[in-house]
């Protein structure tokens, strides 16, 4: 074999090599990881759903956030919808605002859901799934509250209605008002 | 009477309808199935028993019913759940490395194997120059051995 092949051949398999490590670092820092109570949520923009515009969680840095994440086909969701309303008409007096991110879902069967459960407060979709992702939900439905600050006070891994997780999720709602 | 019969024919349409809009499927579920991707569960439809997978399925069966094709169905997927829903990427834009990289590679694998080959089947010094030739003799001495060999004969 030549030099200059002999040459070639080799940077290819270095490029080859160097481009598999990349792949690697990309994954094992793309990873989805919950965010720990305590750091800053994580951002984002999101469409409306049903309603034209979108909502971002910077233009609400300020006011305590209840981020409800939740689908249409999934069935606790629907136990903790009315639970989710009259904590809305509760505390929304005090600035607290509450956004439902319907995830991996379809739109229509999404806007179904919150006329059947008559819900009230602002819903957004995330249907490719990348805002959830990045709040490592892995099933639904599972709430953070977010502070003033823009830190999260608070993870409810489950329905708010399930024992157990209804302290954590007042306990929650009153530090992100005293925030 | 004849009130009464057109409202038996209306509701006769109403009902026939929707029965009618698709008699002929331009595609099914289950070819579909293997298409579209389970987005909780990461597998594709025909592999998952979730609420979501059951969900998108349901959907399929409505559109299929009304006639709807393949690439209609999947587009709609596709603007609400993104491109992730579908199990092979589209064939447009930078999806489309992830089909010609897999080609780019088998072929440069075979390349390196026939080279490989090529280089094994070879013998040992078969680079080298072939050794020196006996230097030709002259015309007369040729002329002379001729003749020589001639006498003998």
């Amino acid at each position: 074999m030549t030099r200059p092949l002999k040459l070639t051949g080799q940077v290819l398999a270095l490029a080859c090599v160097a481009g598999l490590l990349g792949l690697l670092v990309w994954r094992l820092t793309h990873q989805q990881h919950v965010p720990p109570v305590g750091s800053a949520a994580p951002s984002f923009t999101l469409d409306r759903l049903g309603a034209p515009g979108s909502v971002s969680l910077e233009s609400l840095r300020g006011r305590p956030v209840v981020l409800n994440f939740w689908a249409s086909w999934c069935a606790p969701c629907k136990t903790e919808a009315a639970a989710l309303e009259r904590a809305w008409t509760r505390y929304r007096g005090e600035g607290v605002v509450f956004l439902g991110v319907d995830y991996h879902d379809l739109a229509p069967d999404a806007r179904r859901f919150v006329a059947a459960h008559a819900l009230r407060f602002q819903m957004l979709q995330d249907g490719s799934g990348d805002v959830t992702g990045r709040y490592g939900i892995t099933q639904v439905p599972e709430t953070y509250i977010v502070g003033r600050t823009g830190r999260i006070v608070a993870h409810v891994a489950g329905p708010i209605t399930a024992a157990g997780f209804a302290a954590v999720f007042q306990r929650g709602l009153e530090e992100a008002i005293r925030s | 009477m004849i009130g009464r019969l057109l409202g038996v024919a209306a509701a006769a349409l109403v009902l026939a309808g929707p029965a009618a809009a698709c008699t002929r499927p331009r595609t099914s579920l289950t070819y579909l199935e293997g298409q579209i991707m389970c987005p909780t569960c990461h597998t594709t439809l025909d592999q998952s028993d979730s609420a979501a997978a059951r969900q998108i399925e349901a959907y399929i069966q409505k559109r299929v019913a009304a006639c709807a094709t393949a690439g209609q169905i999947e587009s709609e997927l596709v603007a609400n759940y993104g491109d992730g829903i579908l199990a092979a990427p589209p064939r447009k834009g930078f999806d489309l490395l992830a089909w010609w990289l897999p080609i780019a590679g088998v072929l440069a694998g075979a390349g390196l194997l026939a080279l490989g080959v090529w280089r094994w089947s070879r013998r040992p010094g078969d680079d080298e120059p072939p050794p020196p030739t006996e230097p030709a003799l002259d015309d007369e001495t040729e002329r002379r051995l001729d003749d020589l060999l001639a006498r003998l004969d």
